[in-house]
């Protein structure tokens, strides 16, 4: 195949369609699951496409997203990050301490909960390179260790008299979505930047499909890995933000069952679980596929168990993908 | 005495672009030595991989002891009685020494394993070879003579009726080869047939009864006595034509002031009172054996391993090289890997990424961000200088050819602007086409006023491309020899060097002492 090539000089002109075909396949295969899945939904039950249902379930989805964006750019390094809702929950508390307790402007509350999020996040990246330990097992720790720390501060006490303005933004809607979008899509589009146009980016992916080589091609293997895990407990805390104005509380008890959907919505959109690919668009279209499979559960009644036992299903397949994909790329290394 | 043992015919194997083996005969007849000689990437590890059943052969056939067999894994060619030491380690480093002999064949006593059954097999086996090592000690606390050593009493245990030997030799001394020579010629006595590969031809010439040569994936010649040969025919018949090693043209050197120099450096990866001098524009070839501190000391130079002691100088320049990228941006060295999959390469990633990852961080202007077009525009000249076969720049790596696959792990070093160039290994699994050209270009690099050194364990390439060999062992240079370009008196005085450091230096490997007999 590769060896009966084109001369040199046909680079500059040709673009080649292969690679961009299969990932846009993966994207398009995916929007057509989406579509099957809506189309059964809707027509199963009415009240799908309600404005009410459009409200909540882009809500949800605003949140879902951006809670698969913290995984994947740990995932993007190659590693995980377990800890995506206890940071989640830490920047929640610190948000409403901030709102209620300190009565702060909304805006520096705000960036109160996103800067604690950043620096959690930060604190794994520090201790995933200073120890050399898997991600898996330093953010089991701090999972515990944040989610503790919050509680010992907080005695498990919820802030409930937020300002109303704040409150706001979780029911702000345009036309029957949710406006929360927005920002799932203002952090989407910098993450698509970051990955595609930025430095900081190319060593992220560069670091995590083999470190070692990136590492003696002069990538700052250790300090990108850090920016990645500094990003992830950003957008844990984006995610925090957001759930906190939608449930106009900052209840402790939130981020726990963010592990599921974190995973889900990554590893269905074609980020690799094993490092070096992700994809923005396929991330938020994985959560798509989760928050309506989700909701269309809810919507056909079909009791909440069942809802954890598909979520469960969906994660097998889309791991059953990623292996796919890796073995793939393998055998295509291998095969010289 | 006449009957085969092991018996290749016309075996065929294609990976994808490369045509790694045609129409490839080998016999091997009980009771006899045969040697299998070729150069790097001639096609000898795809033969063995074929034999050991870990790849299949496209066409052709196998047969062992008459009975042909088509083997779906090592395990089947195990049980066919073919025992194989592989070039690689293939020992696992945790277990024992007795462990990883008897892996296959552990001793039982009521379904549980038998350890002092399993030792005392073991022992009978290291005792063949005169190897004085307790059983019970984990393999990773041996030196890699030793652990070679294991390797080859592992296949000696299996009792296997063929034998086949990867570079047995590679990393053993002279002591302890002798043991194994007089031990596979009392096993040759027994009627087993061995295969032996071995880039020492005074080692093919004192132990082996046939030759067997590969050539770019084919026979240059098949099961010939060896007394029908010497070791100029030998050398032509692995390298083709007699001019073969004129091919890439001539050298122009022009060797300018001292571009990099090393200064009783130390490094924590065990080298000491390291010396060295690299002038602009010269070849300077680093030689050792396998575990000789080589490719290590590229990396203490490079900043991926740590520098203790001693004082580093760039262009007269004291040079204190914190990391790679320090290397990289302030003091342009560069370092070509010798694992070009594991080290060299993401294999994940494209043509256009892996050669602009060097370059990165002066293409963007505003925040540091930049487009595909600007990526490819900075790297698509040193592609296209390389003659790097791909059908586009966004081809992954993974799906280009070994030798194309090199030529992009050094292209990123061109596109670098590298000065001082260390390249590890270059043409190891790749095409003689492909090879040459890598030939040429390491000349052209210098004679366009770059330091190069050169780390090869092909002493041919070594003789053929360096101004100078700086030889090593035990993280110590042991030599500096200027090149005549005439392999035979090289060679001769290389291993000279080896071998006189043997007695000088001693084993100072810090192992568990190995008590000869």
């Amino acid at each position: 195949m590769s060896e009966t090539i084109s001369p040199a000089e046909r680079l500059k002109t040709q673009v080649e369609l292969l690679p961009i075909l299969v990932r846009a396949a993966n994207v398009a295969g995916l929007a057509i699951v989406i579509l099957v899945l809506v189309t059964i939904v809707a027509s199963l039950a009415p009240g799908f496409l309600s404005p009410f249902n459009l409200f909540t379930l882009t809500r949800n989805l605003a949140i879902d997203t951006v809670i698969g964006f913290a995984m994947m750019v740990v995932l993007a390094t190659g590693g995980m990050n377990l800890a995506v809702g206890s940071i989640g929950v830490c920047s929640i508390m610190f948000t409403g301490y901030l709102l209620e307790g300190l009565g702060l402007p909304i805006v520096v509350s705000i960036l109160g909960g996103l800067a604690v999020g950043a620096i959690l996040g930060w604190l794994n990246g520090i201790l995933v390179v200073r120890t050399g330990i898997h991600s898996f097992v330093i953010t089991l720790a701090t999972a515990s260790l944040y989610f503790g720390a919050m509680l010992i501060l907080t005695h498990a006490e919820a802030f409930r008299e937020l300002p109303d303005a704040f409150n706001a933004l979780g029911k702000a809607r345009y036309g029957s979505y949710s406006a929360l979008l927005l920002v799932t899509f203002v952090v989407g589009a910098s993450l698509f930047v970051l990955f595609k146009y930025s430095l900081i980016g190319r060593q992220i992916l560069a670091a995590g499909a083999n470190p070692v080589a990136a590492k003696l091609s002069g990538t700052p293997v250790d300090r990108v890995i850090v920016i990645a895990h500094m990003l992830s407990g950003l957008c844990a805390g984006v995610a925090g933000v957001m759930v906190t104005a939608r449930l106009a509380a900052a209840l402790p008890s939130v981020g726990q069952d963010w592990l599921l959907p974190s995973f889900l919505a990554p590893l269905l959109g074609g980020t690799l679980l094993s490092g070096g690919v992700v994809s923005v668009v396929g991330t938020f279209l994985g959560a798509v596929l989760v928050t309506v499979l989700q909701n269309g559960l809810v919507l056909l009644e079909v009791g909440s168990f069942w809802v954890q036992f598909f979520l469960g299903l969906t994660l097998l397949v889309a791991v059953a993908l990623d292996r796919w994909r890796s073995v793939y790329v393998q055998r295509a290394g291998l095969k010289r | 005495m006449t009957a085969s043992a092991l018996l290749v015919e016309k075996a065929t194997k294609i990976f994808p672009g490369v045509k790694a083996l045609a129409n490839v005969d080998l016999e091997l007849k009980s009771g006899e030595i045969h040697a299998l000689l070729g150069e790097n990437g001639a096609g000898k590890s795809t033969l063995i991989k074929i034999v050991t059943g870990v790849y299949r052969p496209d066409e052709g056939s196998v047969s062992v002891m008459g009975s042909s067999v088509d083997f779906s894994s090592p395990r089947d060619a195990f049980a066919a009685g073919i025992g194989v030491v592989h070039q690689e380690r293939n020992l696992i480093p945790r277990y024992s020494v007795a462990e990883n002999i008897m892996i296959e064949q552990l001793p039982t006593k009521w379904r549980l394993i038998d350890r002092g059954e399993m030792n005392r097999q073991a022992k009978h086996w290291l005792g063949a070879l005169d190897l004085n090592i307790d059983p019970d000690v984990p393999v990773n606390r041996l030196s890699v003579a030793q652990m070679q050593l294991v390797e080859i009493a592992r296949a000696l245990s299996q009792q296997s009726r063929i034998l086949l030997l990867d570079e047995p030799t590679a990393s053993i001394t002279e002591n302890e080869i002798k043991v194994l020579f007089d031990l596979l010629r009392r096993l040759k006595g027994d009627g087993v047939a061995i295969l032996f590969v071995s880039h020492k031809l005074e080692e093919v010439f004192e132990l082996c009864d046939r030759v067997t040569i590969l050539r770019d994936g084919r026979n240059a010649c098949a099961g010939v006595p060896i007394e029908d040969l010497d070791k100029q025919r030998v050398v032509a018949h692995m390298v083709g034509r007699e001019d073969a090693l004129g091919d890439i043209g001539e050298r122009h050197a022009s060797i300018g002031k001292v571009m990099f120099e090393l200064k009783g450096v130390s490094t924590a990866a065990g080298h000491q009172d390291i010396d060295l001098k690299v002038h602009k524009g010269e070849v300077v070839g680093l030689y050792g054996l396998v575990g000789a501190g080589r490719s290590e000391l590229a990396k203490a130079v490079i900043g991926a391993e740590r520098v203790t002691g001693g004082e580093v100088f760039v262009s007269g320049e004291r040079a204190t090289v914190r990391n790679v990228q320090d290397a990289l941006r302030r003091w342009r060295i560069g370092y070509v890997s010798e694992d070009r999959k594991q080290e060299g390469l993401i294999l994940l990633h494209s043509v256009a990424k892996n050669t602009a990852i060097t370059v990165w961080h002066r293409l963007g202007k505003f925040l540091n961000l930049f487009s595909d077009r600007q990526e490819r525009d900075a790297i698509i000249s040193f592609v296209q200088k390389l003659d790097v076969r791909t059908p586009s720049l966004e081809q992954d790596v993974a799906n280009l050819s070994g030798g194309n696959q090199q030529k992009v792990s050094v292209a990123k070093w061109l596109a670098a602007e590298a000065e001082i160039l260390i390249v590890d290994e270059p043409t190891v699994g790749i095409d003689i086409r492909t090879k040459g050209y890598l030939h040429r270009l390491v000349w052209d690099l210098a004679e366009q006023g770059a330091a190069i050194v050169l780390i090869t364990s092909d002493l041919a390439e070594m003789v053929l491309l360096a101004d100078r060999v700086v030889v090593m062992r035990d993280f110590r240079i042991i030599g500096n020899l200027q090149n005549t370009y005439n392999y035979e008196q090289m060679s001769r005085r290389i291993m000279g060097c080896i071998h006189e450091a043997d007695v000088v230096v001693g084993r100072a490997d810090g192992a568990p002492a190995l008590k000869g007999a």
